[in-house]
């Protein structure tokens, strides 16, 4: 903490070992008061180096590589880089392939929003949900282990579909686990959404109107709450996901309430994909017809999904041999993040914590 | 002025705390008292790898193709054989797994082509040194054993 | 799969604007894409974003060829949500010019800026504040580019900041 020449204002540092900034973010805060007069994101501590790790391995070889941007959300990363491989050779995973890789997004999606409303809730004070969302997000976690063999970082998609078939018992036990979920999402509506300190506390905080997250590059939920209907897999469906009925929830102030309430319609919106694309499997193989040597032709594609934060883009440059020339990965968390800027000016340093878990960010992605 | 008597006797606070209420039945603890009760991990679960021999005559399946250390995206797998002169194959002599770079991503078990690597479903692989992570032929042959914790 | 030509109302604008300019607009893979000159970058955006409703700057990245004469590729993909459409404008830069910034157009543009500066070290002129974003300040060399070894480091910063030798 240091005072600067200008002696009203106090520089503050928050982060990168803060336990509210979701893992190594470091912020630089310039304060008054009690007022946040300019806010500066310090990123880079989880970098990596993915991009440049994939220019030195073959495509089938860097796919494990992506479930470790968002961790929390595996399966989508999973699911946009071998789209983004199929995109660039032209083929397409067989119809059972697409129905499974639309179940584990959507129940990805579910895990990844249950986890950040437990540590949302807890930033805010509220310690009680954390518990109750991570024993849901538990039997999301054992859907995974018992298809794929891994929890978080699942390697659950192929290049051309799938490498496992369904085990047995697997509609059982996602259908067990949409009947029981909607209630459960009903009793955090009753612990937070109902509560008057939880509204009272993020009504009107982080506000984002439409036409700043558009100017920012701002996408997924954070759009959505500030009333743009605009989610990929209605936009450009790809997967299959032009099948399945489903709304895209919107709210309109563009709060911190709102993102919250957006949030909590999605996993329900979520429920009703996964019960529909569970009832009608398509037999047939889980694999396309391709090369044994992925060698995509001479070439570049940009493919995106909608991820649990966004707009997650995969551009691969091909040069027509085993290792992708380039690749980019377009992460979501990187770009709304920098909305903390415009939303943080002006508010007090305790709904900074607030703003920055309804960014809902997972720096693994932000720094890559 | 419902909304003024909800507010004033606290409902919805009281709503909240009905919830957690509720959760008190013991029936609904979820929590595993590891290490004393162990997880059921799943049958696909990647966990320590394993070299498996033949159940009968007890030599080992592998065949030396290297298919596996060409697969790994971590290059940690080092296979070293020899070429025996009157089977014309090549013998396995040596096998290295450096766990401590290993992801559990499974490509090298999906590249196995005689089901002789496998990833099995011990998951308590930790140790005190790095050394200790990297596993020769013997360690992967006798597969991982796992702590018992008595009471 | 080859490209083929890609006709319609943005390709039109551009050329009608533009002019010469604008070298080539292809599909690939049913993915539009235009090639401009570098110089005619920004006045593109600007048109795209004015005239055709092209409200989100999705991406900006590079791509290093280093045999080249001009090094390097400047991608920009935008996308229109009343249009529903995702175009990617390229150009190459020449060792002696510098990108315009984005940044009066698009918000967003600033932090993709500084990670293709931080990574390639592609300066765009105007940019509010270029610095590097992913890697230390005081690091030397652009790990995404070609010549970049993989487990290459600054040695220097290690050996300041870590207080080791290598950091392999
Ligand atoms: S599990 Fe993956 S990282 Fe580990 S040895 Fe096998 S291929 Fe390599
Ligand atoms: S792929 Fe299987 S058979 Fe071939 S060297 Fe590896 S463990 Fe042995």
């Amino acid at each position: 903490m240091t005072t600067s020449p200008d002696a009203n204002e106090l520089v503050l540092n928050m982060g990168p070992q803060h336990p509210s900034t979701h893992g190594v973010l470091r912020i630089v805060l310039k304060l008054d008061g009690e007022r946040v007069k300019s806010t500066e994101c310090i990123i880079g501590y989880l970098h990596r180096g993915v991009e440049k790790i994939a220019e030195n391995r073959t495509y089938v070889q860097f796919a494990p590589y992506v479930d470790r941007m968002d961790y929390l959300a595996a399966v989508s990363n999973g699911l946009g880089y071998c789209l983004a491989v199929e995109k660039l050779m032209n083929s397409v995973a067989p119809p059972r392939a697409q129905a499974v890789r639309v179940i584990l997004t959507e129940l990805n999606r579910i895990a990844s929003h249950l986890l950040w409303l437990g540590t949302h809730a807890l930033d805010i004070g509220a310690i009680t949900p954390l518990f109750y969302t991570l024993r849901e997000r538990e039997e999301v976690l054992k859907i995974f282990e018992n298809y794929c063999g891994a929890r978080l970082t699942t390697h659950a998609f192929r290049i051309g579909g799938l490498q496992y078939e369904l085990y047995e018992g697997f509609e059982q036990q996602v259908n067990a686990f949409c009947d029981q979920f909607p209630a459960k999402v009903d009793e955090y509506e009753e612990l937070l959404g109902g509560n008057r300190i939880w509204r009272e506390r993020l009504r009107g905080v982080g506000v984002l109107d439409a036409a700043t997250c558009k100017r920012y590059g701002v996408t997924g939920p954070m759009l959505r709450a500030a009333g743009v209907p605009w989610d990929l897999r209605k936009a450009q469906p790809y997967s299959g996901y032009e099948q399945y009925e489903f709304e895209v929830p919107t709210r309109s102030s563009g709060d911190t309430l709102d993102r919250y309430f957006v949030r909590l319609d999605e996993m329900r919106q979520s429920v009703r994909i996964v019960r529909q694309a569970v009832a009608n499997i398509p037999t047939g193989p889980i694999m396309a017809k391709i090369a044994k040597v992925i060698k995509p032709p001479v070439g570049e594609a940009y493919v995106s999904i909608e991820a649990p934060k966004g707009e997650l883009g995969y551009f691969i440059v091909s040069d027509g041999s085993t290792h992708p020339y380039r690749l980019r990965v377009r992460p979501p968390s990187f770009v709304n993040l920098q909305a903390l800027d415009h939303m943080a000016k002006g508010a007090l340093v305790a709904d900074v914590v607030a703003i920055i878990g309804t960014i809902d960010i997972v720096l693994g992605e932000v720094d890559r | 002025m419902k909304q003024f008597l909800r507010r004033f006797l606290l409902l919805d606070l009281l709503e909240g705390l009905w919830v957690t209420f509720r959760h008190q039945d013991t029936r609904l603890i979820t929590t595993e008292q590891y290490p004393s009760q162990r997880p059921a991990v799943s049958e696909r679960y990647r966990g320590a790898p394993r070299l498996n021999n033949h159940p009968e005559t007890n030599e080992t399946l592998c065949i030396s193709c290297n298919l596996c250390a060409v697969a790994c995206p971590e290059n940690l797998i080092v296979v070293g054989s020899v070429r025996n002169a009157e089977t014309k194959r090549k013998d396995l002599v040596t096998f290295t797994y450096d766990l401590s770079r290993c992801m559990f991503c499974g490509l090298c078990e999906d590249a196995c082509p005689v089901d002789a690597l496998e990833l099995t479903q011990d998951f308590e692989i930790a140790s005190y040194t790095r050394e200790g992570l990297i596993w020769d032929r013997q360690a992967l042959e006798e597969g991982p054993r796992p702590t018992q914790y008595r009471q | 799969m080859a490209t083929v030509p890609w006709d319609g109302a943005i390709p039109e604008l551009l050329r009608e604007h533009l002019g010469a300019a604008v070298l080539d607009t292809h599909l690939y893979v049913d993915q539009p894409f235009a090639v401009l000159t570098l110089a005619a970058m920004l006045p593109a955006l600007e048109l795209l974003h004015a005239e055709a409703d092209f409200d989100y700057l999705v991406d900006i990245t590079a791509v290093d060829y280093p045999k080249r004469e001009c090094r390097f590729d400047l991608v920009y993909i935008v996308y229109s949500h009343s249009r529903n459409q995702r175009v990617r404008l390229k150009a190459q830069v020449p060792a002696n010019q510098k990108p315009l910034s984005a940044v009066p157009i698009f918000l967003g543009a600033n932090w993709l800026e500084r990670e293709v500066f931080d990574m390639f070290g592609i300066e765009f002129a105007g940019h509010p504040n270029l610095t590097r974003i992913l890697m230390p300040d005081e690091w030397s060399g652009f790990p995404l580019r070609k010549d970049y070894g993989i487990i290459q480091m600054d040695n220097t910063w290690v050996k300041n900041n870590l207080g080791i030798e290598s950091g392999q």
